[in-house]
């Protein structure tokens, strides 16, 4: 390697672990993230990219990036701080659903079940981190106007692109509007139909500054593990007990 | 029985069933898409409605359990007013919960396929379903005998109603009025420590809650126990008054005796409420300061200062103090309390719910679900005027046409006294 271009990109290693990690036994394989504050840029690409895999519909977010900005002119700093849904190894929220809509897989990923949800937003007034949202039936072709044959009309926008559901959890859900998940909690999964056919999360690999990290925090020669045991490794709100499977690097 | 705001309040519940059915109708057409919360406070004023009525179910399970547990004579004259008023809240707190889940029929089923019992709301569940189960045999037991004796006075369809009620039977002796004595303490016993439960563990739903600092506090249970007993004991004193049996010295001294619990109740309120914004003031959290501006000088001060600080507190603290022999000022001072307890509800749920948690969350991602401010929406407030105005029905009719109330001495007195 030359001495311009020193390490391969993160993208390619983490694909690596992650091929690594779903030829092992799931029973071994937990799920983690690491978010380089130092290399995110605010360009809310992560945002865009999860929006548009899981179709998510208005009011509904996974992933925003916060944006800190400290002090007074001219001294003034400013961080961005993207916030998935931080899968707590000792999550408030799942111990709250009345009906066990919700719960931590095998992988350590906090999940949904949106044919058990009964849509009582226990689990979002729960979660430290307003991590959940809910899905209130909103469009985003509401209240566009119908022009045919001049402009894609509303009726054809929503028939082609924003009634048919994304296959988050890889299932096939209803056409929106339908049933569930309106109604429902929902929240960021890690991508898991995207883990499940060997992909990395979108927000991963859309991110351009590569402060996003992911792979299997079991696996000691992972990248994620790697950025874990760094002294720069923080938790959001770690006096709570939540134990994130998310972590920061300061 | 007949009275003579009948007809009046009889026409306000038809025609807020009418002006709500247009809410009712965009609720259950749309699901929660006409409504105002989002999921930054995703809870509204269907919430502060329930707790609403909770509060009111209280006073009137204290009043059973004085009543048919510890068998205090004076209250017998309203024991089945208050049974059939524990019946009634519970099924406005029901509706407005249902109504305010996303995904409403999944309630009927899912609670029994895979229950959590780590989740209060599955205890509150099984409490919930327990009191009403509990509370609609005791009602039953305790006018059985009159519709027994009543059925073949009745005409049309309160006829039909009542032999329905009697399960064939004509004849009402002594050992069945034994018997159904025998019933309602055994129930009144069962109730004591589900009631207790159920309205501890709706305070312990919001208490166990780490994030939520307002609400995460040790006191809060205990808060919303007196909290319920306040209210619930100023509709009961009110009740007293109107319905509190013919013998009007009894009635009288009943809703002076009750007007005095109601003081107690509502200055230890006033106490804990005050040490709760004094210990929240000085820890001088942003988050808790924050929640608690938003009730003394947010948007809706005005419900925290002059509802119910001002109307719901203070008025009736002069009245109750002043004027403690004089029944129909406190039962006034009662109403006052009462009809604006939704404002310490209304103040108790949406605060917490609108401070944001993560510095930045604000402008993260912009859209009307995605922020703190709420205010409730007409739809939210014609789906509530469509509930209250549903138990305000039942209300007027059981009373009109049960023997809940009757114009001798009370309920199963009435019917002893015939056989």
């Amino acid at each position: 390697m030359s001495r311009f271009l020193a390490v391969e990109d993160s993208l390619v290693r983490m694909q690596r672990d992650l091929d690594r990690a779903t030829s092992e036994d799931p029973k071994k394989v937990k799920w983690g993230m690491v978010i380089d504050l130092a290399k995110c840029i605010g360009c809310h690409a992560c945002t865009i990219a999860c929006v548009a895999e899981n179709k998510l519909p208005p009011g509904v977010v996974y992933r925003p990036v916060l944006e800190n900005e400290k002090g007074t002119y001219p001294a003034v700093a400013r961080k961005f701080v993207p916030r998935p849904c931080l899968q707590c190894q000792n999550p408030p929220c799942t111990k709250v659903c009345p009906v066990t809509a919700t719960y931590k897989n095998e992988a350590g990923v906090v999940v949904v079940n949106y044919k058990r949800c009964i849509g009582c937003r226990y689990c979002l007034v729960a979660c430290p981190y307003s991590a959940r949202t809910s899905d209130f039936g909103d469009w985003y072709t509401e209240g566009v106007t119908e022009a045919d044959e001049v402009v894609y009309g509303k009726n054809a926008a929503a028939e082609s692109y924003e009634a048919d559901p994304a296959t988050e959890y890889g299932k096939k859900w209803p056409k929106r509007g339908k049933g569930s998940p309106i109604g429902n909690a929902r929240k960021c999964h890690f991508c898991l139909h995207r883990l499940a056919v060997n992909m990395l999360p979108a927000c991963v690999t859309t991110c351009i500054g590569r402060a996003t990290i992911f792979g299997n925090r079991n696996d000691p020669e992972s990248l994620v593990f790697e950025m874990i045991a760094s002294a720069r490794a923080y938790q959001l709100k770690e006096e709570l007990g939540t134990q994130p499977a998310v972590y920061y690097l300061a | 029985m007949q009275y003579k705001f009948f007809p009046l309040l009889s026409f306000l519940a038809v025609a807020g069933l009418v002006i709500g059915s247009i809410g009712m109708f965009y609720r259950l057409l749309y699901g929660l898409n006409p409504v105002a919360f989002g999921s930054y406070v995703p809870w509204g004023l269907w919430v502060a409605f329930y707790l609403f009525f909770l509060g009111l179910s209280a006073g009137a399970f204290l009043v059973t359990i004085l009543t048919y547990l510890l068998r205090i004579k004076p209250f017998k004259s309203i024991g089945p007013l208050s049974a059939f008023m524990v019946l009634i809240c519970l099924f406005c707190e029901v509706l407005f919960i249902l109504l305010d889940l996303g995904t409403m029929h999944r309630a009927f089923y899912q609670f029994f396929l895979t229950p959590s019992f780590s989740s209060l709301m599955t205890w509150m569940f099984i409490l919930f379903n327990a009191m009403g189960i509990i509370y609609t045999l005791k009602t039953y037991f305790l006018v059985r005998g009159d519709i027994i004796r009543e059925a073949p006075r009745q005409t049309g369809i309160v006829q039909s109603v009542y032999r329905l009620l009697a399960f064939g039977r004509t004849h009402y002796d002594h050992e069945m009025k034994a018997a159904d004595d025998r019933r309602v303490h055994v129930l009144a016993w069962i109730s004591l420590p589900v009631g207790l439960m159920f309205y501890a563990a709706n305070g312990a739903f919001f208490a166990i809650l780490i994030n939520r600092p307002i609400w995460n506090s040790a006191l809060t249970p205990l808060l919303f126990v007196v909290a319920a007993l306040l209210s619930g004991g100023a509709l009961v004193t009110v009740l007293t008054y109107l319905f509190g049996g013919q013998d009007i010295a009894l009635r009288e001294t009943l809703s002076i005796y009750l007007g005095r619990s109601v003081l107690f109740l509502l200055s230890l309120f006033l106490v804990l409420e005050a040490m709760q914004f004094f210990v929240g003031y000085q820890t001088g959290r942003t988050d808790i300061v924050t929640s608690l501006n938003h009730i003394t000088i947010g948007p809706n001060w005005w419900t925290f200062w002059i509802v119910h600080l001002g109307i719901g507190s203070l008025i009736p603290l002069i009245l109750l103090t002043f004027y403690s022999h004089h029944p129909k000022i406190v039962a006034w001072s009662c109403f006052l309390i009462f009809i604006t307890f939704i404002s310490v509800r209304y103040n108790f749920v949406i605060p917490d719910l609108a401070v944001y948690k993560l510095e930045g969350l604000e402008s993260a991602f912009v859209h009307a679900r995605l922020t703190t401010e709420y205010t409730p929406n007409l739809n939210e407030w014609l789906v509530s005027i469509w509930i209250i105005s549903a138990g305000l029905l039942l209300f007027l009719l059981g009373t009109r046409y049960l023997p809940i109330v009757n114009f001798k001495i009370g309920g199963m007195n009435h019917a002893e006294s015939e056989i």
